[in-house]
């Protein structure tokens, strides 16, 4: 073992030299020539900077993994961890006072934060609806769902257009927008019920661009790619512009100055508390019989079929709910922007919803939250990055996964023991 | 519209909002003069958010608008700035998303405390922006917008320097019907708020002439093969293919057009307006005869021929929205400063005040558009550059 | 008659170019059963990569299309073969042995890596490359007439002819037989002596081959190209590859064909508005009765 610890420098060489001859030709055509018009300008500069640097990182990487902690990396990597953290029967967290506190500083953001970080935490919010809603379909039910955009954009267009053409406002259609994503998703669950793993990614996928089709070209009725403006949620029938068009407004009725900020916060309260109250809810599910239910069908469906588990049922109602939820977040997010148009449900969303689920650990509500706010408030920390920030969003999502395929947040469960008598 | 106008400027005398509106204004007055009184060589900042997509797919008209914006700021703040401030320009990246567009309206009129914007680019972002830019009291210039809904939403503090898709629609449609006296005219969009709005545009000039068209129809942005299209042109027998879309989409589609052998008349709108049309096409002989409405050449106003000088002198050729970009920012800076830095005041100036700027005069109606409507008919020859057709 | 004759034409050469990306999507698929979210833009990159070869061809005053275009092909297929190799090798093998859907988002995100570092790169503007074979085929039929470009008659030819290759490669020799084996049973294969994870690189080298012959033959054909390209085009090849069966060669160039024809006719006699809404359609419809694609086998649910 002594002998392993020493470093072989003519082998981190060989290394260095085969990574920056790879760099060279990877990046010597794409960075180096650059084109103009037929005709190109050469950077050679670009390319020797890259080549060094590759090749210099290669240098050092194949060193570090020759050393006793590298190897030790190595070996973690070797490793497949999976499964549940199972407690013991009867477990109580420590933690149950984190519960109170964040709902206790969730409430006091709106009146601390800038109008600012107050809209990126409102969207934060928006993708957590939307990473739960898409966690009961592929996390708990392991079903691959790759339109999920489908429903956002049913959910928010229904806000829209209800507003339009029906003139229902923004707390009648928060329930009515949720039952019609849930119809989409029943509608949907139906055909895809035979089909298996990726082949339901692919007509969800269709599903999804369906959706974004039909709103593009049904000019008549969706006004295309103009989009429509949507509504903002009213404070008992006040509303929050600065100059009401029938009755009073939210700031004549108290006597304040008017700030377009007042409507964020409002926002922000509802969604903060329905967002609470899908939590709750989610929680409870899982540990009914419906919640055991889709995760026994994820981990082996003939075995559930010949326990007699309706498959179908299951199925489907993990279909609906998740595809209610989805719509709930369509509708605060038409709110929110004032305005929809088919553009803000593109695939790249989908993708972008279902990285939130696999990054926060499949099936793991906290994970989902964490990862949310990461994969919405990473990219305007990012702004600073200017041009360079999807890029460096594209290598955190690589390296994520590289470095805990598993997600943030391992799922973790209280075990159960038969009651003495029970089961004799 | 006097009245409302007297109405709006008592109210912001007596109540606390107008005192809220200009909040900001005020605060960054105050601290500015702290500044200048600290320290002599410190200058305070009028800050200027460039709104558009300086990444994306449309990145290269948001570095038109960014080079145009950034030289009209140094030549301004080299000319003693604003009222004395220098001006301070914030970069906001929407590519052309509408999402993003309301993120970084917000960010830009409550983290950068912007009083004015020039931008955004596509009409989808600026539609959304310009409801964030009207609450916080922002004045919003927007140098190549050009769906009419953008100004027909009513909002006081919408500008733009280039004209209405409307107007360009009516010249295009006209110039069909009249020059050309063509009967059989296929229209084609990108079912994109440009594109098609341009096309619904010249559509409805079209109709109202007696002339309807033989085929309307959609293509997707981001495709390149168009030819299940093309054959369709060419079933209807058209003479003129009208498109309303980018120069992305309208160079594969005039090349795969002849290729399939049609000779239909190819015209299309201001968003074809690149060099890059002709590589896109293939070759320069692709481009040969294609029409296209723009504003009356940027280039040619003699008032800019000095600005156009510097840009070239620093290799950059002024193309496409640069120098509306630098139209814009003058706009946004004379406003501001004959009005003591108040964004809504000057708003209130634009409509009833002319600015000379270094694409002529420019006056601006009660709605934000301007006055004089200048499009022109151009056309394309086999050598790749286009010129005015009169 | 002639326009219905144009159509199927269009519809061919656009179904060949999906056939071959698709390949790309298949063969992965089939050996490690992973959707590769990034081979779309494989291709984007096989494109700029074309109009490189092409500048750099015609600069040292080469000007025979022959030339030009063996000279390019050659270029591109290797460089990009490389790029396959590398993502692999970063972004893929590190999680062999994790969830398939841990995969998928590290796809989405190299996705998104190749295409932000070409547009930081090469700029994001629309590129293009000159026209170097003119010329059309014109065949009267009837008073009207059908014409194909010679362009358009080489992509026919050379996709035909890659997919003979690859089938020739798959089928006859010792490379093919390691890939099937693999396929079919990688734990049995590796303890039978074959290196799994060499075979899985080829795999991932030989796809990005395929993504790079449609690369140059359709920037050739269509001239335009810019960092984004390669999305839309992916996820058609991807619906083609599903349509025919995902993992079987022979489905993805019918898929691709399918696919090609049914936009080509939907598009040139109903409306090209609602023709991606008609090729879902039919993607749900025929999965709908076929679960596994057209050519797909039937998966065995083993207990």
């Amino acid at each position: 073992m002594s002998q392993a610890i020493g470093i072989d420098l003519k082998k981190s060489s060989v290394d260095a030299l085969i990574a920056g001859l790879l760099a060279l030709i990877l990046f010597g055509p794409i960075v180096g020539v650059l084109l103009d018009g037929y005709g190109f300008k050469t950077e050679f500069d670009r390319v020797a900077w890259i080549v060094a640097i590759v090749a210099f990182g290669r240098f050092m990487l194949s060193c570090f993994l020759q050393t006793e902690k590298g190897i030790a990396l190595v070996h973690r990597f070797a490793r497949s961890d999976d499964g549940a953290i199972v407690l013991p029967p009867g477990h109580k967290s420590k933690m149950v006072w984190v519960i109170p506190l964040v709902i206790v500083i969730g409430l006091l953001v709106p009146f601390i934060a800038s109008k600012y970080v107050l809209t990126v935490v409102i969207l934060g919010l928006i993708y957590v609806l939307l990473g739960l809603g898409l966690n009961i379909v592929v996390g708990l039910a392991g079903l691959l769902d790759l339109g999920f955009v489908g429903f956002y954009a049913i959910g928010a267009y229904g806000l829209a257009l209800g507003y339009e053409n029906l003139g229902l406002g923004f707390w009648s259609m928060l329930p009515i927008a949720a039952i019609m994503a849930a119809v989409a998703g029943a509608i949907l669950g139906f055909p895809v019920l035979r089909m298996h793993g990726d082949y339901l990614a692919i007509v969800t996928l269709g599903f999804g661009e369906i959706i974004r089709l039909v709103l593009i070209n049904w000019s008549s009725f969706t006004h295309g790619p103009n989009g429509v403006s949507a509504p903002l949620p009213t404070f008992f029938g006040l509303e929050f512009k600065r100059r009401s068009s029938d009755g009073q407004t939210f700031h004549e009725f108290f006597n304040l100055p008017y700030d377009s900020g007042y409507k964020y916060m409002f926002i922000y309260l509802i969604l903060f508390l329905v967002v609470l109250a899908v939590l709750f809810i989610k929680h409870r599910l899982v540990k009914m019989p419906i919640g055991r239910a889709w995760e026994a069908l994820r981990e082996d469906e003939i075995a559930c079929r010949s326990l007699g588990l309706n498959h179908v049922l299951v199925k489907l109602s993990a279909f609906t709910i998740g595809a209610s939820t989805g719509g709930l977040a369509g509708v605060f997010f038409a709110t929110y922007q004032g305005f929809v148009n088919p553009s803000s449900f593109t695939f790249f969303e989908s993708a972008l919803i279902l990285a939130i689920v696999v990054l926060g650990g499949m099936g793991s509500t906290l994970g989902v939250v964490i990862a949310a706010f990461c994969l919405t408030v990473l990219p305007e920390i990012l702004r600073e990055f200017a041009e360079y920030r999807v890029l460096m969003f594209g290598i955190l999502m690589v390296v994520m996964m590289v470095w805990k395929p598993r997600g943030i947040v391992r799922v973790t469960r209280t075990g159960f023991a038969s009651r003495k008598g029970a089961s004799k | 519209m006097l009245e409302r106008f007297l109405l709006l400027n008592n109210n912001e005398n007596k109540t606390s909002r107008g005192l809220y509106m200009s909040n900001a204004v005020v605060k960054k007055t105050l601290l500015a003069m702290a500044i200048a009184g600290a320290a002599t060589f410190a200058q305070a900042d009028v800050v200027i958010g460039v709104a558009g997509p300086h990444t994306g797919a449309y990145a290269a008209f948001g570095e038109q608008l960014w080079r145009g914006a950034e030289k009209a700021a140094m030549d301004i703040n080299a000319a003693g700035g604003i009222n004395g401030e220098m001006i301070k320009l914030v970069k906001a990246d929407d590519a052309c998303e509408p999402k993003q567009a309301v993120s970084v309206a917000n960010r830009l009129v409550d983290s950068d405390d912007a009083v004015a914007v020039v931008g955004h680019f596509c009409s989808s972002s600026s539609l959304p922006a310009s409801r964030i830019y009207e609450e916080a009291g922002v004045l919003m210039v927007t140098p190549a917008s050009t769906a009419p809904l953008l100004t027909d939403n009513g909002l006081p503090n919408v500008f733009r320097v280039c004209g209405r898709d409307d107007q360009q629609g009516d010249v295009a449609a006209s110039y069909i019907v009249g020059e050309l006296g063509a009967t059989r005219v296929a229209v084609i969009h990108d079912k994109d708020t440009y594109g098609k709005g341009l096309a619904d545009a010249m559509k409805s000039t079209l109709n109202a002439y007696g002339v309807q068209e033989v085929m309307y129809e959609g293509l997707t942005r981001g495709e390149k093969d168009f030819n299940a299209v093309i054959t369709k042109i060419r079933s209807v027998d058209a003479e003129v293919v009208y498109f309303g879309g980018l120069h992305s989409e309208a160079g594969p589609l005039v090349r795969q057009l002849r290729e399939q052998g049609s000779k239909a008349i190819f015209m299309s709108g201001d968003g074809i307006v690149s060099d890059e049309f002709v590589s896109v096409a293939g070759a320069p002989e692709y481009v040969d005869g294609v029409l296209m409405t723009f504003g009356a050449p940027p280039t040619s106003y003699p008032s800019g021929a000095k600005v156009i000088q510097e840009f070239r002198a620093n290799g950059y050729e002024p193309e496409g929205y640069t120098l509306y970009s630098y139209t814009a920012m003058q706009v946004v800076a004379a406003a501001l400063s004959n009005n003591n830095l108040d964004p809504m005041k000057a708003a209130e100036w634009l409509k009833t005040n002319s600015v000379s700027t270094v694409m002529g005069v420019k006056d601006f109606d009660e709605k934000g558009d301007l006055k004089v409507s200048d499009y022109v008919m151009y056309e394309w020859d086999a050598q790749g550059k286009y010129q005015q057709i009169n | 008659m002639d326009i219905v004759l144009q159509q199927l034409v269009n519809g061919l050469t656009l179904g060949s170019v999906y056939g071959l990306i698709a390949i790309g999507y298949t063969m992965v698929y089939g050996i490690i059963g992973m959707i590769n979210f990034a081979h779309g833009d494989v291709y984007m990159v096989s494109a700029y990569i074309t109009a490189i070869a092409i500048a750099l061809l015609t600069f040292f005053g080469i000007e025979s299309f022959p030339i030009i275009l063996i000279g390019t092909l050659f270029l591109t297929v290797a460089v990009t073969g490389a790029y396959g190799w590398v993502i692999e090798r970063i972004a893929y093998r590190p999680l062999r042995n994790s969830s398939r859907l841990a995969v998928l988002i590290s796809a989405i995100g190299m996705s998104l890596i190749l295409q932000n570092y070409v547009q930081l790169s090469q700029g994001a503007n629309q590129q293009g490359v000159p026209t170097l074979l003119t010329g059309a085929m014109r065949i009267e039929v009837g008073d009207g007439f059908v014409q194909i470009t010679y362009m358009k008659l080489l992509i026919l030819f050379i996709s035909l002819l890659g997919m003979g290759v690859l089938t020739y490669v798959i089928q006859k020799t010792k490379l093919g037989r390691m890939c099937r084996a693999t396929q079919q049973d990688r734990k049995m294969a590796s303890i039978l002596g074959i290196d799994t994870d060499k075979v899985i690189s080829t795999v991932f080298v030989i796809g990005a081959m395929m993504a790079a012959l449609a690369g140059v033959l359709v920037t050739l054909d269509y001239g335009a190209f810019d960092f984004y390209v390669g999305f839309i085009i992916g996820i058609k090849a991807f619906t083609a590859a599903v349509l025919g069966g995902i993992g079987s060669l022979p489905g993805a160039m019918l898929g691709g064909l399918i696919l090609g024809l049914s936009e080509a006719l939907f598009a040139g006699l109903i409306s090209s508005d609602y023709k991606d809404v008609f090729s879902f359609s039919l993607l749900v419809l025929i999965l709908v009765f076929r679960p596994s694609g057209l050519l797909g086998k039937p998966e065995v649910e083993k207990v």
